[in-house]
């Protein structure tokens, strides 16, 4: 009985064929990383490193840490919809050193809200800048946290 | 010259290549351990996507367009400063009155958002007699459930996160901007900074920890209504809002099923 033998032609293609696939093997492994398709059709790892990144807002949990007193006042008046960082800004920084001060606020911050604008709604209250009766500043008369009040 | 190759050659050269490959499995391992050792990354721990499931509901008539959701979004995400990058805007809707004898119901439709609303809006050109109605619209990454971003992006480096949000990942994106081109809604950019795409992240590294995103935040008006519907809380406030309003999605006709939906639009928003 003679040994079965492939011909040369037969056996060149399936050497070729196993090398390319082997080849595709190795780059696969090597390219692809590690966490790719552990949840879909993208890198796993990508989510814990989108959320990794440290936030600049701190939220209201961490302004009323310390000023307690100052959210439970704002939060009887018209401005309780308001966050602290709305108007006083980005304040992790402050949160985490309260030497680090958050910027001083000025009128054009009333009026980015309160300027009259036909796309406002009524249940705003609005005022135009030009019409309107004015001290030095908007604080002169008005007191930010209890916009009722009068200093 | 010719080139020769020993038999002792080729052996050496082919278990070299192999114990190369083999030596790099135990190289990525030893790796990844050394660089959770000496690197604090930071992340938040025991956030798991599948435990959440977040949508954004935006109700126009709080809106007032102080631009205070643009300004947080560009600080807290770090978006560069020019005004035409923005992962959230403002967009102002004014509709003119028909003309006289028309027998529309309605006139021309402007929409401007200029600077995309940050820090306020000028006043408009149209005088107040000539407006039928005007309001203004916020605008933001759609969060499509069937989201056409993802659909084009060819490598996969934007996906739909099993909690809901659309995210990019800045590793992995090559900056082609297919996905820029395929967003109906307009909502992704190329940062010229990294040379990725760019877009609305829903704050993932904020809401991870618990915090709200920086627009929902700082936004006077509650316009922005956010909420995990896998886990409400007391009294939750998506779920009354939800309720008492009739929520539609942009462009439903494209079948993207937004998870962002408004309240108290006109039929021109889109």
């Amino acid at each position: 009985m003679t040994p079965l033998k492939l011909p040369p032609q037969i056996l060149r293609l399936v050497l070729l064929t196993v090398t390319i696939l082997g080849s595709y093997g190795v780059m696969r492994h090597m390219l692809r990383p590690a966490s790719f398709g552990e949840y879909g059709h993208y890198r796993g790892a990508a989510l814990e490193e989108i959320a990794a990144r440290p936030p600049t807002y701190a939220g209201m949990k961490a302004c009323n840490e310390c000023h307690s007193d100052i959210v439970q006042k704002v939060a009887k008046f018209e401005h309780k919809t308001v966050a602290c960082e709305a108007c006083h800004g980005p304040g992790r920084e402050h949160a985490k050193d309260p030497d680090v001060k958050n910027a001083k606020l000025n009128d054009r911050l009333c009026l980015r809200c309160h300027e009259v604008d036909e796309a406002r709604p009524a249940w705003l209250k609005q005022i135009a800048e030009k019409s309107h009766f004015r001290g030095d500043r908007c604080v002169d008369c008005h007191v930010p946290h209890q916009p009722k009040e009068t200093p | 010259m010719k080139f020769t190759l020993s038999r002792r050659q080729l052996l050496v050269g082919f278990g070299g290549v192999a114990s190369w490959l083999m030596a790099q499995p135990i190289a990525q391992a030893a790796k990844t351990a050394v660089k959770k050792v000496f690197v604090s990354t930071q992340a938040p721990k025991g956030y798991d996507p599948f435990k959440h499931k977040w949508l954004m509901c935006i109700d126009a008539d709080r809106c007032i367009g102080c631009g205070a959701c643009v300004e947080a979004c560009k600080t807290e995400n770090h978006v560069p400063s020019e005004s035409m990058y923005f992962r959230t805007w403002i967009e102002r809707y004014i509709i003119k009155k028909p003309a006289a004898g028309s027998g529309d119901a309605r006139g021309e439709v402007l929409v401007d958002s200029p600077n995309g609303g940050r820090g306020g809006f000028p006043p408009s050109m149209v005088p107040r007699t000539d407006i039928l109605k005007a309001f203004f619209v916020p605008k933001l990454c759609n969060l499509c459930e069937k989201s056409p971003c993802t659909q084009a992006c060819p490598v996969g480096a934007t996906f739909d996160s099993p909690d809901g949000a659309v995210l990019v990942d800045p590793n992995y994106c090559i900056g082609c901007g297919f996905c820029i081109q395929a967003c109906p809604y307009g909502c992704r950019f190329l940062n010229p900074e990294t040379h990725t795409a760019d877009k609305c992240s829903l704050c993932y590294h904020r809401i991870t920890r618990e915090l709200k995103p920086a627009c929902v935040e700082v936004c006077p008006g509650q316009a922005r209504i956010f909420g995990d519907l896998k886990n409400p809380v007391e009294n939750d406030p998506l779920q009354a809002f939800i309720r008492k309003n009739k929520v539609q999605a942009l462009k439903p006709n494209l079948g993207t099923d937004p998870r962002v939906l408004y309240a108290n639009i006109d039929k021109e928003v889109r």
